[in-house]
């Protein structure tokens, strides 16, 4: 016999020590699909949540160039307030989720003293002696203040706007960072911080720490596949550009030298305006695939559209001995689609097919219904088929077997069944051919 | 007179097969172009070429393919790759090429470099 249980608590074991209840939620934050700041605020609420048990006030202080900023202030402001809020969140039915959605809620209203306060006041972190509360993250050490009116170290500012006479302030470090700084103290209470609770806020720092230093991480990551992606579209739209332009650079010098009869100075005129045109064509493609916005379908007649598709392919098919056939399942008449991009859509797939072929080869186009939900559109060909490192890219962008290609064909393909709300099907073998199917809403 | 240099050209754009092989001519040599590396190999196995001068990404075959085929059966003819690509710098079957040049509006290096190799 096995019994299930999810990985996360939605509720706190009411039995539970202090200790658990803190570290059940920090584990927890870091699944949690909220932004740096909600998960920081999560940490925060750890650290005050239920009457008596955390401390209870918090501050997050965040690095922000050679400054510390006020960031958030959570707690009660005042005693009477510490009372009603207490009370809800010690409610026996209330979760963790609901505790930091009130949390959010408070820090979102502009009215709380305590987050009017917060977000005034910063502290430079490299002053030539610096006092508390920058002295924690520079020197990097928790540091407890006793007697904080009459303690030197003390920032006057700070003092001022804290109020206690003793506080507590965690650094957020990782090996090589500083990322801020958490302050707790129990205005309220006046309950004296001792070492248990000194050890639970450095837990909860260090567990700060490590969330930002890991979120930084993914930032970066994902910019620099964003940079990757960049580059590499940049090097393909280069490449994809400078045949057109030698051809045109080559054939002008001939102009521009003398002795050239006017046969061939036609001829160069000639070229160099074909050259031109296709550079125009890749701009223009270029341009027209990031662009693919449906604001209305409409029921777009298959057999026309099939028509239109084979008339817009025929000067290629003209030098190939390519045949094109066409399949419509009876009383199937429309898809709901749009015209235009549905249009561009089939003739890259054909374009496709077409190049994938050898003399004699055979494409379909076919259209039929798969259950009452859908309604497929589907190009075959037997082809040499999609080679099998490419099977897992040929929809990225700039992806191409085709030295004229710019990878934008199949990709654009993608984007329009997207935007469709549709779906996209590729089947292939090396050597016998492909069958792409595109799946549009029945109805 | 004595007899021109051969050179083989394969580059699979139209346009510049024919650009190559005007402006090759007209530096004095004899040209024969192709925008088919695998009809390009069968001209090398019969014909008597002095240079080749191969694009690298082509439909059918590609020029790394070719060069690996040309030091199969002929490994005494010089190569020059001329690619629109810096990246197959990287691949070492170009490394087995004699030039590796990146196509440019001005043919000036390549003529230089064809010099160089053949005269």
């Amino acid at each position: 016999m096995i019994e299930r249980f999810h990985p996360f608590r939605h509720q706190f074991v009411q039995s539970a020590s202090k200790e658990l209840q803190i570290f059940s939620i920090l584990a927890q934050s870091f699944f949690q699909p909220f932004s740096l700041k909600d998960n920081l605020l999560v940490i925060l609420t750890a650290l005050t949540a239920g009457s008596g048990l955390g401390f209870n006030r918090a501050m997050l202080f965040l690095v922000d160039g050679d400054q510390l900023k006020g960031e958030f202030w959570l707690g009660p402001s005042s005693a009477e307030e510490a009372i009603s809020l207490w009370q809800i969140l010690s409610t026996p039915e209330i979760g963790y989720s609901e505790i930091i959605d009130y949390n959010r809620r408070l820090l979102m209203n502009e009215s709380n003293p305590l987050v009017q306060k917060i977000k005034q006041v910063s502290f430079p972190l490299s002053p030539q002696e610096p006092s508390l509360p920058a002295l924690a993250a520079v020197s990097r050490e928790i540091i407890l203040v006793r007697d904080a009116y009459n303690e030197p170290l003390v920032d006057p500012q700070f003092r001022e706007l804290i109020k206690v006479d003793e506080f507590l302030c965690i650094p957020l470090l990782s090996p090589d960072e500083i990322f801020g700084e958490i302050i707790l103290d129990n205005a309220i209470t006046r309950k004296p911080i001792n070492n248990q609770d000194i050890e639970l806020a450095s837990l909860c720092g260090l567990a700060a720490g490590n969330y930002i230093y890991v979120t930084r991480l993914q930032q970066r990551v994902v910019e620099m596949k964003r940079q990757a992606a960049l580059g590499e579209m940049a090097m393909f739209v280069t490449h994809q550009l400078r045949n057109p332009l030698v051809i045109i650079g080559g054939f002008v010098d001939q102009l521009l030298a003398p002795g050239l009869d006017e046969n061939k100075k036609m001829r160069n005129l000639r070229i160099i305006k074909e050259e031109i045109n296709r550079l125009e064509k890749i701009m223009n493609r270029l341009t027209g695939f990031f662009r693919i916005d449906i604001k209305e379908k409409a029921p777009v007649n298959l057999k026309e559209i099939f028509k239109l598709t084979i008339e817009a392919v025929k000067p290629m098919i003209k030098s190939r001995k390519v045949t094109i056939e066409t399949e419509i399942e009876s009383g199937l008449v429309h898809v709901l689609s749009e015209p235009v991009y549905l249009g561009e859509a089939l003739r890259n797939l054909v374009e496709n097919s077409i190049e994938a072929l050898k003399d004699g080869g055979l494409i379909k186009i076919k259209a039929f219904r798969e259950n009452s939900d859908w309604i497929v559109i589907a190009v075959e060909d037997n082809g040499r088929g999609i080679p099998n490192h490419l099977k897992d890219r040929i929809f990225e962008a700039f992806t191409s077997t085709k030295e004229k290609g710019l990878g934008l064909g199949l990709a654009y393909v993608k984007r329009f069944m997207e935007a469709s709300g549709g779906q996209i099907k590729v089947e292939s073998k090396e050597n016998q051919g492909t069958i792409i199917k595109l799946y549009f809403r029945a109805g | 007179m004595k007899n021109k240099k051969r050179i083989l050209v394969v580059e699979d754009e139209k346009n510049l097969c024919l650009l190559y092989r005007e402006e090759l001519k007209r530096a004095g040599y004899e040209v024969v172009a192709t925008t088919n590396a695998r009809r390009a190999l069968d001209l090398i196995k019969k014909g008597n070429f002095d240079l080749i001068i191969t694009d690298i990404r082509m439909p059918v075959k590609d020029g790394l393919e070719l060069i690996a085929d040309i030091m199969a059966i002929r490994k005494d003819i010089p190569v020059i790759i001329n690619t629109a690509y810096q990246s197959y710098r990287y691949d070492f079957m170009s490394w087995a090429a004699d030039a590796y040049l990146i196509k440019s509006t001005s043919l000036d290096e390549l003529k230089a470099k064809i010099k160089e190799l053949i005269g």
